[in-house]
C-alpha cells in the first residue's frame, strides 16, 4: 500500500480517462445541445410560424401560419443545407457515444436521495434518468420519423418532409383521422422525452461549467445555474409549442396546405408523383376524398 | 545485522515530529497508535503557539524572557537548560510548521498575526484561527505521511502500547522494544526497537470528566511507570479556567478568547437573575480585572482558576447560582470574533445553543493538561552563568545568545531519556519544561520542540549508543507478549460466571476515580482531603482486581481495551495524589488549603515517583530541580485586591 | 433555493426541540449491529436517561456500562469509534437518523425531545465495518497519499520562514485545511461507493475530500511544485471527472468547507493543465 501509484495495467478508458471524460462532456454541448437547440426552435414553429411569415402571414390562422412556416423550414433543410447526411451521422455518432458511455458512467454511481433530498441530488438522480428516457425517446423518434420503421407507429404512418407537418401530427395523434389510444401513448411518451432531454441538456450545461472549472465560486455556480433555468425553461417552452402544435393540427388541413405548397413551387404533377409514391396512403379508405380536397 | 529501528509511540504533535526527524535522519521508524495519527489529541488545542517574534522583539521582548516567563509561570519548578533551549528554538519552530504550510493568520501585509496570551505582555502567540493545534498536527501529519510514502516510517494506527520490552536491572536497564495489542484482531505481538519514543500525551481520564480526548487515559506511561519508568511531578494538573461542562466531556473554551479581549465577570449581587445584557456595566464585577490590574484577564491559567473557583464555590457568587461565570466577548465586532476564533465560536454555539458573538459565554474550569510526567534527564548546554539572575526586564540585554545549543547538548544522547536507557518521553507525556503550571499556548511548543530537537538525541543514540537489537534473545519479548495475552486472557474470562455486582464493573470504577480525583486533587486540594483520596483509591483497587467485563469478544473487543486501562489509570491516580500529599507547599497548580505559601527550602524539589512491584504502590521521593539560571522570585502577577477569604475547608470536598 | 430553506427548516426545528425537550426523560437509541466483517447486522435498541447535554455518545457510554436492550436481554458493549468530542477529530461520525454526521455534536435534545423518542444510529456504508459503529476508513489516508496532499519542503532544518502570504489567501488555505478527513462527504457522495478490495482504491472515485486537499496544496507556493503530479492523479480513473455534481459532499460537511467549489477549482486547472500540456508536449 506505500506505492499508490502501482496498479493493475490500465484498460484504454482508464488511461484516455480525461480525454474521454471531457469529450462525454463536450458531445453533449456540441454537437447534441446545439442540434436540441436548432430542432426545438424549428419545430416549435408550428406555433410561432404565424409571425415568422411576417406580412405573408397576415391573415392566416395560427395553425395555417405554423404549418406553412415549418414545412419552408423543413423544405429548405432537406434541399438546401449542404452535407445533411455527414452532419447527420455526426449527430448519430455523438449521440451513441455520449449514450453509451453516459450508461455506463450511471452504473459507478448510486443514488441516494430519499437519505439526502437536497435540490441537488434531486438533479443528479434526475439527469440520470432523464438520459434512460431521453435516448429511448430520441432513438424511437429518429426510427420512426426519419429511418421509416413504420411498423412503431400506430397505423403505419409515415413520415414525409413533403408532409412534414401532416404526417406528424398523424404519427403522434394515432391516425390521419385524429386521436386515438395508442396516439395518446405515443403523445405522452413524446411529452415526456422531449421535457427529460430538455432538462438533461440545461442541467448538462451547469454541471459542465463546473466540470470544466468555468464556474469556480458558489456565487458563479448559483448565477450561471439562474442562467441554466432560463436557458431550460426557453427551450422547454418550445419544446411543448412543438409538441402542442403537432397534437392540435387537423391532418387534413394541414395536407392541404402542404399540396398547395407544392404545386405553388412544382406543379400539379409533382404533387401526383408524391401522393403516388407514398405508400401508406393508398391503403386508407378516404384516400379519394382527400385528393379531391 | 539488519537495520536498527525507532518505535515512537503515539502520533501527536511530539509522536510525529519525533518520527519526521528521525525518519529524515535515515533512521526508519514504527509509528504506533491507538488512533489514526490525523486525529491524535492534538487537534484539541485551539489557541496558538509561544514564540518570540520580530515585532515583540523590537518591543524590548526575546526568547530569554520567553524562558523567564514560562520558569516564573510554571512557578520554578522545571528544571531550567531544557526550557531556555525551548524557548530559544520557538521562532525557529514557527519558521519550519510556515515553510510545511501551516495557515498561520496575516496581517494585512503578509506577515503572521500574533495575539496576547496568557503570562505575557507581549504579543508572542501565532495562531491559526482558533485551531492552532489541528493545524500544526495536520502539517506534521502530512509530512508524516510523505515519508509514509516513501517507506520510511512505516504506521500501526489502532495499536495500542502495552508494555515496554527491557533487558537487564537497575543502570543497566535498557528498552529494546515495546509490545502492543492490535485493537481489532486482538493481535498481540512485540515490535523490536533500537530506542522506543513515548509521546503519548496526559492522562486526563483519570479525572473523569476533562477537555481532553477518550484517549487520553494516561495508560501507556502508567505502564512504563509499572514497568520502571519513574514519574515526575505527578501531582501537577493545570485545570483550564474556562470550559463548558458538558455530559460526557467538558469542552475547551481556548485562552486565545481572553487574549482577544474576553472578559470574566459575575453579577456583583448573588443570585442576579437579569439577563446578563440587560445588567448595567456598575452591577458586574469583573473579578480577574479587579484582582490583577496588570495582567487582568491574561493571568495564567492556575490563578484564574483559582478565583473562578473562588467567587463560585467560596462566595457563592456564580451564574444563577451555579458553577459558571460569564465570559463576555460581545463587546467585540462579531466579524472579527469569527475571523479570529471562528473554531471555538461554533463549538460553543454547536453545544450550548447560544451565540458567544451576542450572548456571554458561561464557563467553569476543567482538568486539561499534566505539567508531570514520565522523568527525563539531559546533558545541560553551554550557558552556565555564575550566579542565577533575577527577573528579566523587557528591553534589557539578554545574557545569552538563541543560538541552539545553551540550554541543552544538542543531540546529547540522554536528551529527554527516561531512566530506562532507550526509553524517551516527548511531549505532554514529558515532565520536563512546564513546572507547576504550563503557559497558555506553550504546549504546542513543547512538544514539537521535543520531537524536533531531541529527535537527533534518538538517532545519536540508535547510531553511537544503543546495541544490535537484533542481538536481543527472543525469549526477552516473548516473556513480555506471555506476560501481556494472560492479563488480556484473564480480563476476557471474567466476563462469564461473574458476580454481576456493578462494583465491579469497570466503567463504574472508572467514573467513581474520576469523580473522587476530581473533588480531591485538582483545584484545591488539602492533607485530610488527599488522605481520603488515597483510601478511596485503595478501595477502588480491590474492586478492580475482581473487575468483570461486559464483552468476551475476540474482535475488536473496546471494553477490555478500557477495562485494562482503568488498572494502570489507578495506579497513576495514586501516584498523582501521593505527590499532591507529600508535597506540603502551594506552587503553581497545586494549591494547599492547609499549606497555601511555596516553600523553597523544603520543596523546591521535583516529586518522584517509583512504582513499587513489590508493595504495588508508589514510592515518593523529592530530588533538586536542576536549576541556576534565573532565581526564584514571589509569583504574585501583582495582586492588589486583599488576600481573597480563607478557603473552607469543605470547600474540596465539593 | 428550496434546499437551502430545508436545511434552515432543519436548522430552527432543531432549535425549537432543543426548547422544549423534557427533562429527565427517557429515549431509544436504535443501533445497527455487526459482530464483524463478514458477520449479519442486527438492530438492537437500548432505553437511555437523558440528562442535561446528553449528546450520542454520553448515551453510547451508558449503555457500556449497562448493556440491556429493552427486550431485557443482556447484550455486549457497543463498539464505536470517538476521539476529542468537540468536532475536530473526525472520528466519532457515523450515520444518524439516516444522515451522516459527528455523534459528539449530535445532542440528544434536538433530536428526541420526547419521552420515549427514537434516535437511529448505523455505521457509515462507504467504509467496511470493523465492528457495530466502528469503521475503517484507511482509504481517506490512502486517497491523501495519493494527490500527494503535502508541501515538499526541503527538510526540518532551520531555512527561514515560509512564503508570504495575503490574509485573503491565509483565509482560502485555512479554510480548506480544516478538513478532518472524517468521511461525511463521501458517505453522502453517490459517486463514492464501498470498495472492500483495496486494489480498486486507486480507480474507483476519490471523493470530494481528497480532491479538496489537492487544491488546498496546489494553493500553497512551495505546495504548488507538486500541482502537475497532483493533476495527472486526479485527471486519471477515479479522479474529479467522476464527480457527478450532486453537491451533496458541501451540504454534510460539518466544517462548512467549500467542496464543491473545490471541485470546480480542480476542474479547472485539470483543464488548462491538459491544454497546457498538449501543446508544450510532455
Amino acid at each position: 500500500m506505500n506505492q499508490p501509484q502501482a496498479h493493475a495495467k490500465p484498460g484504454p478508458l482508464q488511461k484516455h480517462h480525461f480525454l474521454i471524460r471531457r469529450l462525454h462532456s463536450l458531445t453533449g454541448i456540441v454537437p447534441i445541445g446545439v442540434f436540441l437547440i436548432a430542432h426545438l426552435v424549428t419545430n416549435s414553429s408550428l406555433a410561432w410560424g404565424k409571425w415568422g411569415l411576417r406580412t405573408e402571414g397576415r391573415g392566416y390562422s395560427v395553425a395555417e401560419g405554423g404549418i406553412k412556416y415549418f414545412q419552408k423550414e423543413v423544405a429548405w433543410i432537406n434541399t438546401q443545407v449542404p452535407h445533411l447526411l455527414l452532419i447527420e451521422i455526426t449527430l448519430w455518432v455523438s449521440i451513441a457515444f455520449h449514450s453509451i458511455l453516459g450508461f455506463y458512467y450511471a452504473t459507478t454511481g448510486k443514488g441516494n436521495l430519499p437519505r439526502y433530498p437536497h435540490q441537488d441530488n434531486w438533479r443528479y438522480s434526475l439527469q440520470r434518468w432523464s438520459g434512460y428516457i431521453g435516448i429511448l425517446f430520441i432513438f424511437y423518434h429518429v426510427a420512426t420519423l426519419r429511418w421509416g420503421w413504420t411498423f412503431l407507429v400506430p397505423e403505419g404512418t409515415k413520415w414525409s418532409h413533403d408532409f412534414s407537418a401532416s404526417t406528424l401530427a398523424a404519427a403522434l395523434q394515432g391516425s390521419p383521422e385524429g386521436w386515438t389510444a395508442a396516439g395518446i401513448g405515443i403523445s405522452l411518451f413524446y411529452f415526456v422525452g422531449v421535457s427529460l432531454l430538455v432538462f438533461h441538456f440545461a442541467n448538462g450545461l451547469w454541471t459542465a461549467a463546473i466540470t470544466w472549472g468555468l464556474t469556480v465560486s458558489e456565487k458563479a455556480q448559483k448565477q450561471w445555474g439562474v442562467a441554466c433555468l432560463g436557458l431550460g425553461l426557453g427551450l422547454m417552452v418550445a419544446a411543448w409549442a412543438s409538441l402542442g402544435g403537432a397534437l392540435l393540427i387537423d391532418y387534413d388541413e394541414a395536407k392541404g396546405i402542404e399540396s398547395k405548397l407544392i404545386v405553388e413551387k412544382y406543379g400539379e404533377d409533382r404533387l401526383e408523383e408524391l401522393l403516388d409514391a407514398a405508400p401508406a396512403e393508398p391503403e386508407r379508405p378516404d384516400e379519394q376524398a382527400m385528393a379531391d380536397d | 545485522m539488519t537495520e536498527q529501528r525507532v518505535i515512537v509511540v503515539g502520533g501527536g504533535l511530539a509522536g510525529l515530529a519525533a518520527a519526521v526527524r528521525v525518519a529524515e535522519a535515515g533512521v526508519p521508524v514504527d509509528l504506533v497508535s491507538m488512533v489514526p495519527v490525523k486525529r491524535s489529541h492534538s487537534v484539541c488545542a485551539q489557541g496558538g503557539i509561544n514564540a518570540c517574534n520580530e515585532v515583540a522583539r523590537q518591543q524590548g521582548y526575546s526568547e530569554y524572557q520567553h524562558f523567564d516567563e514560562t520558569i516564573f509561570g510554571g512557578d520554578f519548578l522545571a528544571d531550567q537548560g531544557p526550557v531556555l533551549e525551548m524557548a530559544n528554538w520557538a521562532p525557529r519552530i514557527i519558521d519550519l510548521l510556515d515553510r510545511m504550510g501551516v495557515p498561520f493568520n496575516r496581517t494585512a501585509e503578509g506577515f503572521r498575526d500574533l495575539r496576547l496570551f496568557g503570562g505575557s505582555l507581549f504579543k508572542r502567540t501565532h495562531f491559526s484561527g482558533a485551531t492552532t493545534g489541528q493545524q500544526l498536527l495536520y502539517a506534521l501529519d502530512e509530512q508524516a505521511r510523505r515519508y509514509e510514502a516513501e517507506g520510511k516510517i512505516k504506521k500501526y494506527e489502532f495499536w495500542e502500547f502495552l508494555w515496554p520490552v527491557t533487558e537487564g536491572e537497575g543502570d543497566d536497564k535498557r528498552c529494546v522494544g515495546m509490545v502492543a495489542q492490535d485493537m481489532r484482531t486482538m493481535q498481540i505481538r512485540a515490535f523490536r526497537g533500537a530506542a522506543v519514543v513515548m509521546a503519548t500525551g496526559g492522562n486526563g481520564l483519570v479525572f473523569g470528566k476533562s477537555t481532553n480526548s477518550v484517549i487520553c487515559n494516561g495508560g501507556a506511561a502508567a505502564r512504563c511507570y509499572q514497568a520502571g519508568a519513574h514519574y515526575g511531578n505527578a501531582e501537577m494538573i493545570q485545570v483550564h479556567p474556562t470550559a463548558i461542562p458538558g455530559a460526557d466531556k467538558c469542552r475547551l473554551m481556548s485562552e486565545s478568547a481572553r487574549g482577544e479581549g474576553g472578559r470574566v465577570w459575575v453579577p456583583k449581587q448573588k443570585g442576579d437573575t437579569r439577563r446578563p445584557k440587560d445588567i448595567p456595566e456598575s452591577e458586574r464585577y469583573y473579578l480577574l480585572e479587579e484582582r490583577y490590574p496588570d495582567y487582568g484577564n491574561l493571568v495564567p491559567r492556575d490563578i484564574a482558576t483559582r478565583e473562578i473557583f473562588d467567587i463560585c464555590v467560596n462566595e457563592g457568587m456564580g451564574v444563577d447560582g451555579e458553577n459558571q461565570v460569564y465570559l463576555d466577548l460581545t463587546h467585540r465586532d462579531p466579524d472579527y470574533l469569527t475571523r479570529k476564533l471562528g473554531g471555538i465560536m461554533e463549538i460553543y454555539e454547536k453545544f450550548v445553543g447560544e451565540d458567544p458573538r451576542f450572548n456571554p459565554m458561561k464557563i467553569f474550569p476543567a482538568v486539561h493538561y499534566s505539567m508531570g510526567g514520565m522523568w527525563t534527564t539531559y546533558t545541560a548546554g553551554a550557558y552556565n552563568p555564575d550566579s542565577p539572575l533575577p527577573a528579566h526586564k523587557p528591553g534589557n540585554a539578554i545574557p545569552v545568545s538563541s543560538d541552539p545549543g545553551q540550554g541543552l547538548t544538542i543531540g546529547a544522547p540522554n536528551n529527554m531519556m527516561t531512566n530506562i536507557t532507550g526509553l524517551y518521553a516527548f511531549g505532554e507525556v514529558n515532565f520536563a519544561y512546564h513546572g507547576a503550571t504550563r503557559l497558555g499556548a506553550n504546549a504546542l511548543l513543547s512538544c514539537i520542540f521535543d520531537g524536533l530537537c531531541n529527535g537527533q538525541s534518538v538517532v545519536n543514540y540508535v547510531r553511537d549508543e544503543a546495541g544490535a537489537v537484533d542481538d536481543v534473545a527472543s525469549p526477552v519479548y516473548d516473556s513480555v507478549v506471555k506476560q501481556e495475552q494472560d492479563k488480556h486472557d484473564a480480563l476476557v474470562s471474567s466476563s462469564s460466571g461473574g458476580s454481576g455486582d456493578n462494583s465491579f464493573n469497570p466503567y463504574a470504577i472508572a467514573k467513581e476515580m474520576g469523580d473522587e480525583m476530581n473533588a480531591a486533587s485538582t483545584v484545591v486540594k488539602s492533607g485530610p482531603r488527599l488522605g481520603q483520596c488515597m483510601n478511596k483509591l485503595s478501595e477502588l483497587r480491590e474492586r478492580y482486581a475482581k473487575v468483570e467485563l461486559g464483552d468476551a469478544a475476540a474482535w475488536t473487543n473496546q471494553s477490555l481495551s478500557f477495562s485494562r486501562a482503568v488498572g494502570d489509570m489507578l495506579i497513576m491516580a495514586e501516584a498523582v495524589a501521593k505527590g499532591g500529599l507529600l508535597r506540603e507547599e502551594s506552587r503553581g497548580s497545586h494549591y494547599r488549603t492547609d499549606f497555601q505559601d511555596r516553600d523553597d527550602d523544603k520543596f523546591w524539589k521535583t516529586s518522584l515517583a517509583k512504582y513499587n512491584p513489590d508493595t504495588g504502590s508508589t514510592d515518593m521521593e523529592f530530588v533538586e530541580v536542576r536549576k541556576g539560571l534565573v532565581q526564584s522570585r514571589p509569583r504574585t502577577y501583582g495582586k492588589t485586591a486583599p488576600a481573597k477569604s480563607e478557603p473552607k475547608q469543605t470547600a474540596a470536598a465539593s | 433555493m428550496s434546499d437551502a430553506y430545508a436545511h434552515l427548516h432543519d436548522a430552527e426545528q432543531r432549535r425549537q426541540n432543543r426548547k422544549n425537550a423534557v427533562p429527565g426523560r427517557q429515549v431509544i437509541i436504535k443501533i445497527k449491529r455487526c459482530d464483524g466483517p463478514g458477520k449479519p447486522s442486527r438492530w438492537e435498541s437500548f432505553k437511555v436517561k437523558t440528562e442535561a447535554g446528553s449528546n450520542v455518545i454520553s448515551c453510547l457510554k451508558s449503555i457500556a456500562a449497562n448493556p440491556v436492550t429493552t427486550d431485557g436481554k443482556q447484550s455486549t458493549p457497543v463498539v464505536w469509534d470517538s476521539g476529542c468530542l468537540e468536532e475536530v477529530c473526525g472520528a466519532c461520525t457515523m450515520v444518524i437518523n439516516g444522515r451522516v454526521r459527528q455523534s459528539c455534536s449530535c445532542l440528544i435534545d434536538e433530536y428526541a425531545p420526547r419521552e420515549g423518542d427514537t434516535l437511529t444510529l448505523e455505521p457509515m456504508s462507504k467504509f467496511p465495518v470493523i465492528r457495530d459503529l466502528w469503521v475503517d476508513r484507511e482509504r481517506m489516508f490512502h486517497a491523501l497519499k495519493r494527490v500527494q496532499a503535502w508541501v515538499p519542503i526541503d527538510g526540518t532544518y532551520n531555512l527561514g520562514a515560509g512564503p508570504k502570504e495575503s490574509p485573503e489567501q491565509q483565509q482560502t488555505r485555512y479554510d480548506l485545511s480544516e478538513c478532518m478527513t472524517c468521511g461525511c462527504c463521501l458517505e453522502a457522495c453517490p459517486q463514492f461507493n464501498l470498495e472492500e478490495d483495496e486494489q480498486a482504491w486507486d480507480t474507483a472515485f476519490i471523493g470530494a475530500q481528497a480532491i479538496s486537499q489537492a487544491r488546498l496544496f496546489n494553493e500553497h507556493e512551495t505546495g504548488k511544485r507538486l500541482k502537475g503530479e497532483r493533476l495527472d492523479t486526479l485527471m486519471g480513473a477515479g479522479g474529479v471527472s467522476d464527480c457527478g455534481n450532486a453537491q451533496n459532499c458541501v451540504k454534510v460537511c460539518p466544517k462548512g468547507i467549500p467542496l464543491t467549489e473545490s471541485i470546480a477549482a480542480v476542474g479547472r486547472s485539470t483543464t488548462i493543465h491538459a491544454v497546457t500540456r498538449f501543446f508544450r508536449g510532455k
